[in-house]
């Protein structure tokens, strides 16, 4: 009981903590960028190079007006690499057609071990110039997509995107302002915020206004997106001690992504797995380095809106998280790798990986004691109150900081909702810590796959 | 942002307020129906009784208390958050109003031989509005002619807004100091640069920016980048392409930059190395034949870069001497500097290298080089995919098909 008590106050310390860090981050950040002008980078010819590779699997409903998006970012140096990573529907013919594609002629050699490559595509229209397409034979997963565009993109930052991922115009300019940055530690990986696309009104590939879901479960994940990247990965990037820049989208040092040898498409959690591999490949070289997020929104993605794509998601999140952990635990309190070492690896161990675990150990305790009469219903009462009041006083601090900051729900009936949401979303929580042991179930017996989302290419 | 902390500090307030009052409400309900939600039990942790600092209590109880307090936490943030939407809506719609009719009254004021001065006291009362008049005026100087900013400068004088500017300027907080930079060099003036220099090497990164961008803005017909000789911090990138962008937007008389190149801040010399090929000095040739010995291997780099994009060709010569001595990267930026320009007598070295090195992205560019050398390069490139020594017909074809490069 000892241990619960502890465990319980050590989680709650720990969020409390977070969120006060993170808010003063979120300050700061805020009050230097009102004086930021992003169009002086974007036209700038002094601006270091981009590639954008983005791996599209079965994205047919989505694809060609993404690559639109994507060829119209307003930066001035980059490239764009979409990566028909073996898709079984027309996502590549329809690329093909939109953008007036034909082979040709490109040399390069498989550095990076990925898929074979059936072709490379370049479009016969100037207008789509920055356009390259990799056809490749789907032999692993996203990562060995995204080492197929690293074996053939040639700019100085690689950008990785998830296909069916909406970028903001401007995304390119923030991320590559924390390597314009840099000063004597070198900039290795920067990420940016995630929203949620459903619901919104999506125009051309562009997001022309922002709804909150209409279903339960998506607005559900938009308070999970809004206490995660608001409070939560803002201190972590302070702290130095990010481990996680998000799949959707993120930029990375293309030199030393290639020097780590890439993603690791034996893992599910590459994304994890690589910002964690990246970071001890400097730490082992003694170079200086680091992490940065920006708490800007760049990029919108559609979440689950059912149960089942929910649960594919969280299993093999946790699959990932479980990979990526096991993968480097010589990281684990390790004090060469500073603060990675001393508070990410073991915050995400203990909260993220066990506190799931632990939840759902609490839960069966209780159908115990209540199957056998011994629930002494009046504790059992005041803990769930406790936990309860907890959770929706940080959602809602969580809503107040992105009315502070972001204010992207422009609808005073939007924000309601969302309170509103929060008040159930704490029951919801018996269900994501299923997926959990579900997830750590499958890692056990090597069991389930990547699931998929059933998009719907914006409103 | 002193909304956010006066919101966070209001918060810490009710949050222990509403603690202490619940605190007392709920012993005084326990002490008088000798209430007892959760009953006492010694092996329990939660439900045993602790003693601290001489205090009774359980564990329970505290979580009761919180959980009560986190209640009315959030129903004090859920009216946070729904006032600061209303407000937020009243303070744009009173600033777009403001802004409105500042215009227009700025608009009268320029068109007018006299004006009553008197209509614009009146309205610069409250600091609000003062700040929302500075920002008007600056907004309308911007694309006036000379004559009508000097009267602009007059209203602004007249009603005792630097003042204003002038308290911002000696704030302890540095917003409020950029603020005044920034109304100080787009109204052009100067009597306050001395306070403005003392800001260059500050620690603050947007403070020593926007101090840089300030006197470039206000300096005199002389140098307006001296401050470069005076740097110690880290020039940032991203400093050197919003100076960049100044001077390119206000069409600016650059100074010499070979001045700097020899700096010791390694950030200054590679801006100026970058400054000569954007204003193509190239009468720096000895400043750029010395960069390339710098012990700096990204300063030596960019010299390359500017070496090719300058077409200094007898400094080729120097570059296909340290080919073998560099870096990865920086041999890599030799072999493209020699395609920048048609010049033959490289062309036999660019094809020593697709012989001799293995590595593809070193082959392609040296193919790359050759191609740019005209006809010569395309009979050479020919006459290469006959070779019986090498099979360069990939390479070849992937780099003559436009499409690619």
């Amino acid at each position: 009981m000892n241990f619960v008590f502890l465990f319980t106050i050590m989680i709650i310390v720990a969020y409390i903590l977070l969120g006060i860090y993170s808010s003063l981050a979120l300050r700061t950040y805020l009050r230097k960028n009102s004086y930021v002008d992003y169009n002086v980078v974007a036209d700038s010819p002094l601006a270091p190079s981009v590639s954008i590779v983005a791996p599209a699997f079965n994205e047919e409903k989505s694809i060609v007006n993404n690559v639109k998006t994507l060829l119209g970012l307003h930066y001035r140096n980059y490239e764009v690499l979409v990566i028909n990573d073996g898709s079984t529907d027309d996502t590549f013919k329809l690329i093909q057609e939109n953008f007036g594609l034909v082979k040709v002629n490109y040399y390069f050699d498989y550095r990076i071990p990925c898929g074979r490559i059936r072709g490379i595509y370049k479009s016969t229209n100037p207008a789509f110039k920055r356009l390259t397409v990799v056809d490749k034979v789907n032999e692993g997963n996203k990562s060995d997509a995204i080492n197929a565009g690293l074996n053939i993109c040639k700019n100085d930052l690689l950008v990785t995107i998830d296909a069916d991922s909406i970028i903001e115009p401007d995304a390119l300019s923030k991320l590559v302002k924390p390597f314009l940055e840099e000063k004597e530690k070198k900039v290795i990986g920067t990420g940016g915020v995630i929203r949620v696309l459903n619901s919104c009104d999506v125009e051309d590939g562009k997001v022309k206004q922002v709804n909150l879901p209409k279903k339960f479960l998506p607005r559900l994940q938009v308070l999970e997106y809004t206490r995660a990247f608001l409070l939560g990965r803002m201190a972590w990037s302070k702290l130095d001690g990010l481990m996680l820049i998000s799949g959707a989208m993120g930029m990375f040092d293309r030199e030393t992504m290639i020097k780590v040898g890439g993603y690791d498409s034996s893992v599910i959690g590459e994304d994890m797995e690589v910002v964690l591999r990246m970071r001890k490949y400097m730490a082992d070289q003694k170079k200086k380095y680091i992490v940065t997020y920006i708490p800007d929104p760049l990029c919108w993605t559609e979440v689950p809106e059912d149960l089942k794509s929910l649960g594919q998601q969280r299993t093999r999140w946790t699959r990932g998280l479980i990979d990526s952990l096991k993968k480097h635990n010589d990281i684990f309190l390790n004090s060469k790798y500073g603060k990675l070492g001393m508070l990410g690896y073991p915050f995400w161990f203990i909260f993220e990986w066990l506190a799931p675990l632990a939840a759902f150990s609490g839960i069966l305790y209780t159908v115990f004691l209540i199957a056998t009469g011994a629930m002494n219903w009046s504790f059992f009462l005041v803990l769930l109150g406790f936990i309860y009041a907890f959770s929706i006083a940080l959602s809602t601090w969580s809503i107040l900081f992105e009315e502070i900051t972001f204010h992207k729900y422009r609808r005073k009936r939007d924000v309601i909702r969302l309170v509103l949401t929060s008040f159930v979303e704490p029951f919801m929580y018996v269900v994501l810590a299923w997926f959990s042991v579900k997830g750590n179930i499958q890692h056990i017996f090597k069991t389930g796959g990547w699931g998929t989302i059933k998009r719907k290419g914006g409103k | 942002m002193n909304r956010i902390r006066i919101v966070v500090t209001i918060l810490a307030l009710l949050f222990a307020c509403s603690f202490f009052v619940q605190t007392k409400t709920f012993k005084r309900i326990a002490n008088k129906s000798e209430f007892e939600f959760v009953k006492y039990d010694n092996e329990n942790t939660w439900l045993k009784v602790h003693e601290f600092w001489g205090l009774e209590m359980r564990f329970v109880d505290i979580l009761i208390v919180i959980s009560l307090s986190l209640i009315s936490t959030m129903i004090i943030l859920l009216l946070i958050i729904l006032v600061k939407r209303n407000n937020r809506d009243n303070r744009e719609k009173l600033k777009d109003e403001l802004m409105e009719k500042y215009q227009l009254m700025i608009l009268e004021y320029l068109g007018a031989s006299t004006v009553n001065m008197e209509g614009f006291k009146k309205m610069t009362r409250s600091k609000f509005n003062r700040q929302i008049l500075i920002k008007q005026i600056i907004d309308i100087s911007l694309n006036l002619p000379p004559e009508a900013k000097l009267k602009l400068n007059k209203l602004y004088f007249f009603l005792g807004l630097l003042k204003d500017t002038k308290g911002k300027l000696d704030s302890l907080k540095w917003h409020k100091k950029v603020q005044a930079f920034k109304e100080l060099s787009s109204l052009n003036i100067k009597v306050y640069n001395k306070k403005i220099e003392k800001c260059i090497n500050s620690k603050n990164d947007i403070l020593r920016l926007e101090s840089h961008i300030a006197l470039v803005k206000l300096a005199d017909d002389g140098n307006p980048f001296e401050f470069l000789g005076d740097l110690d911090y880290h020039f940032s990138l991203w400093e050197q392409i919003t100076l960049h962008q100044l001077m390119t937007e206000n069409e600016m008389n650059v100074p010499n930059f070979g001045k700097w190149v020899n700096s010791k801040n390694l950030d200054v010399a590679m801006f100026c190395l970058r400054m000569i090929r954007e204003y193509n000095q190239v009468n720096n040739y000895d400043e750029l034949d010395q960069a390339l010995l710098h012990e700096n291997e990204k300063v030596r780099k960019t010299a390359i870069e500017v070496i090719g994009d300058l077409g200094l060709f007898s400094l080729f010569r120097v570059l296909k001497k340290r080919y073998k001595h560099e870096t990865y990267d920086n041999s890599l930026e030799i072999i493209r500097t020699m395609g920048k320009r048609p010049v033959k007598s490289v062309m036999n070295f660019l094809q020593n290298v697709v012989d001799a090195e293995d590595d593809v992205n070193l082959q392609i560019e040296a193919v790359k080089s050759i191609k740019n050398m005209g006809d010569d390069g395309k009979v050479r490139l020919e006459k290469m995919m006959n070779s019986d020594y090498k099979n360069y017909s990939i390479i070849i074809k992937h780099v003559l098909d436009d499409r690619i490069n």
